[in-house]
């Protein structure tokens, strides 16, 4: 064995472990980070890899989650499964993982390979690692300092459809990353039923336009925010990239007795969230088509999956209880999944909306012309007491966003700083002990420190 | 009689589509009902019949994907020659973003290997300027100091740039924007946008017309003048645009990196 492949390992494995005792949470890239500076042929000297076996979980959002679900699945049937947890999604995530999992030799022994895969790192980690499967779980706007469009992303992952020829489930209710059918000779579709809160948008807002011929895609209602019931007015493209139907379709989703169907069979529904019935529905075709795992098998992994790292985080400060959603800034579908979960809330209650400064990239920037994509009609229509719109840069700009929307001025109260004492005294002077928080993940941690410092 | 209504088209809402900027257009609806006008939005889409430019005061062309600006191209072609006629008239349109290079000579994409030229876009040849896609996505605050139709303002926005451009000014092509901050048309000459006319292209998002009312207000007045419609001459405040303004302004200054 080369010794830079050896020394790549022990080096690897050793700092990932004494990082693991510190905060098991950490060092997520470092093992791989380290392993490809020693052997920067570190991925060749591996063994064992079944590319059959492997899959490629990417998209905008749910990555993480999708990645999590199957991964339980299939180690709930007993599966060795061998995946990167943490959003550790680019080359050295992954690399991190292979680490973790190889032995002394380098030998994979993993029954599966299950990796988050960053879109834009899509091709480069395929181009290590032989993989014949593709999850794509949607193609949505998002970090646009980044990105710029989804046409960008959607070109990269077809790019790597072309050059690799895998296997690809997709989203069939999502009109763009559906279209990718058209680069691979096996596609598996999975789709849902309308369902109970299924919503529309009116013609003040915008859809996109057809991966095909460009011209506009319309949607009869949206099971999530741009996904749903669609076809394109000119070309006439629909859903499965106009299959007749998709191959796994959920239907029945109950939100009140939490469950929902797919092939005849009922299924628990441990979070019910619309977005996770496509990932229910993803999970439930990957690990059948993948894995050969039944449907009732399925079902009874599903019953005990829990979300690693919860968008919804409840903060408790001084009596008040908090549910803050995470959500993704320059993405608007986790904030319309935000304002959609407070605004079915029929309880009073009372908000903090915060965008501020993107800060995940050099340089950082303002931006919330993201939250323009939003709908806030039936905010408006809830059991407002207040919403607090914060941050030191973006605090008005919210406020006119919510005015824009619908939102009475008078419900509206700019707090225009990112101290979370002056942020959590004004939710506590409100009196209501129904609070929403949403803001970007820099503000949201200041408040978390302080709220658990000051409990 | 009854004033006649501010007709505004919405071009290619679903295919330009990029960056919350259906702002622009609630903020155009907004402001043009509190100068007294009546305003009524159009949305035209590929292939829309009886498109004619001269039947509207403003179009407003939002930021899409570079993919979609052929299709969208050949459909302007159906009535290119009114958009030359409804520019020269004096009447307001509105581009931003990348959708600024459509109106250029041509637009030069990335080729498949690093630095090679792809595939070439023929524009609508109202700005006589070239395109360049860019390698990579340049995204930064923007805050410039505005000419337009003799007034002078500050913008302060934000700017997703996939692609770089330039022109020669003259009497006829104009900068809109002299940059404070920012990168503009292409980092190097200190300019965002052109002005053309009564028309206005800017790489400014945020949503632009939103978050810089005067800007909105200005246009909106240019539209009514040359359309023939009264407009009040109540003056408007921008009380929360302002202030977000100021907020916006602190944070560049204190920011180091372009």
């Amino acid at each position: 064995m080369d010794f830079r492949f050896r020394r790549a390992i022990i080096t690897g494995k050793a700092g990932a472990r004494i990082i693991s005792i510190i905060d098991k949470n950490r060092g997520t890239t470092w093992a791989g980070r380290t392993a490809l500076g020693i052997d920067p042929d570190f991925f060749s000297g591996l063994s064992g890899i079944d590319p059959s076996r492997v899959l490629f979980v990417t998209g905008t959002n749910g990555k993480s989650t999708l990645t999590a679900l199957i991964s339980h699945i299939l180690a709930s049937k007993g599966f060795n499964v061998l995946t990167n947890s943490g959003g550790a999604n680019m080359t050295s995530g992954v690399a991190s993982a292979l680490v973790k999992g190889a032995d002394m030799s380098g030998r994979i022994n993993a029954d599966y390979c299950i990796f988050e895969v960053d879109e834009r790192y899509l091709h480069e980690i395929r181009q290590y690692v032989s993989c014949d499967n593709l999850l794509v779980s949607n193609l949505e706007k998002d970090q646009a300092q980044r990105n710029g469009d989804p046409d960008f992303i959607y070109r990269k992952i077809a790019g790597v459809l072309d050059e690799f020829r895998m296997n690809v489930f997709l989203n069939g209710d999502e009109p763009r990353s559906c279209a990718l059918a058209d680069h691979s000779d096996h596609t598996v579709f999975y789709a849902a039923q309308r369902h109970n809160r299924a919503f529309r948008k009116d013609d003040t807002f915008v859809t996109l336009p057809c991966p095909h011929c460009r011209s506009r895609i319309r949607f009869a209602y949206h099971n999530n925010d741009g996904v749903g019931r669609f076809k394109c007015d000119k070309c006439g493209y629909t859903n499965n990239n106009g299959r007749d139907k998709a191959d796994y379709l959920l239907k029945d989703a109950d939100f009140d007795k939490k469950t929902f169907v797919i092939n005849d069979l009922t299924f628990p529904m441990p979070y019910d969230e619309p977005y996770m019935l496509y990932n229910y529905a993803a999970a439930v075709a990957v690990c059948k088509e993948f894995a050969g795992i039944t449907e009732e098998e399925s079902a009874a992994a599903i019953a005990t999956f829990t979300v690693p790292e919860g968008r919804i985080v409840n903060i408790e400060y001084k009596g008040l209880n908090m549910k803050y959603f995470m959500f993704k800034q320059e993405n608007p579908e986790t904030l319309q999944n935000f304002i959609n979960a407070a605004a079915a809330d029929p309880d009073e209650k009372v908000i903090i909306l915060g965008f501020g400064v993107v800060d995940t990239f050099d340089p950082h920037y303002i931006n919330s012309f993201y939250a323009f994509e939003c709908d806030y009609s039936a905010l408006a229509e809830s059991n407002l007491r207040k919403i607090l719109v914060v941050t030191d840069t973006s605090a008005y700009d919210a406020a006119n966003c919510l005015i824009y929307g619908g939102i009475d001025p008078s419900v509206i109260e700019v707090i225009p700083t990112n101290d979370p004492e002056k942020i959590l005294d004004a939710a506590m002077g409100l009196d209501c002990g129904n609070i929403y928080l949403t803001v970007n993940m820099t503000t949201f941690k200041q408040i978390r420190k302080f709220a658990e410092k000051n409990r | 009689m009854s004033e006649r209504k501010l007709e505004i088209a919405w071009m290619y809402p679903d295919t330009l589509y990029l960056h919350g900027e259906r702002g622009n257009i609630m903020a155009l609806v907004r402001y043009a009902m509190e100068l007294g006008m009546t305003p009524h939005v159009k949305r035209i889409d590929l292939g829309t019949r009886d498109f004619d430019p001269l039947d509207y005061d403003i179009l407003f062309f939002g930021p899409g994907e570079i993919s979609s600006f052929s299709s969208i191209i050949s459909d302007i072609s159906r009535y290119r020659h009114t958009l030359a006629e409804y520019i020269a008239s004096g009447k307001v349109l509105i581009a931003t973003g990348t959708t600024v290079t459509m109106f250029g000579e041509k637009i030069v994409r990335l080729g498949d290997t690093e630095g090679a030229e792809g595939e070439v876009i023929d524009g609508l040849c109202i700005i006589p300027a070239m395109a360049y896609e860019r390698d990579y996505v340049y995204g930064n605050d923007l805050y410039t100091r505005a000419e337009y139709n003799g007034y002078s303002m500050e913008l302060v926005g934000n700017q997703i740039q996939m692609a770089d451009y330039g022109y020669s000014e003259n009497e006829q092509y104009r900068r809109f924007g002299t940059v404070i901050y920012g990168r503009g048309n292409n980092g190097s000459d200190g300019i965002d946008g052109a002005v053309l006319v009564n028309s206005v292209f800017t790489g400014m998002l945020g949503p632009v017309l939103v978050n810089n009312p005067w800007l909105t207000v200005r246009l909106l007045q240019t539209a009514a003048s040359v359309g023939g419609i009264r407009t009040s001459s109540e003056p408007l405040r921008f009380n929360l645009e302002q202030k977000s303004l100021k907020l916006k302004k602190q944070f560049i200054e204190s920011k180091n990196t372009v």
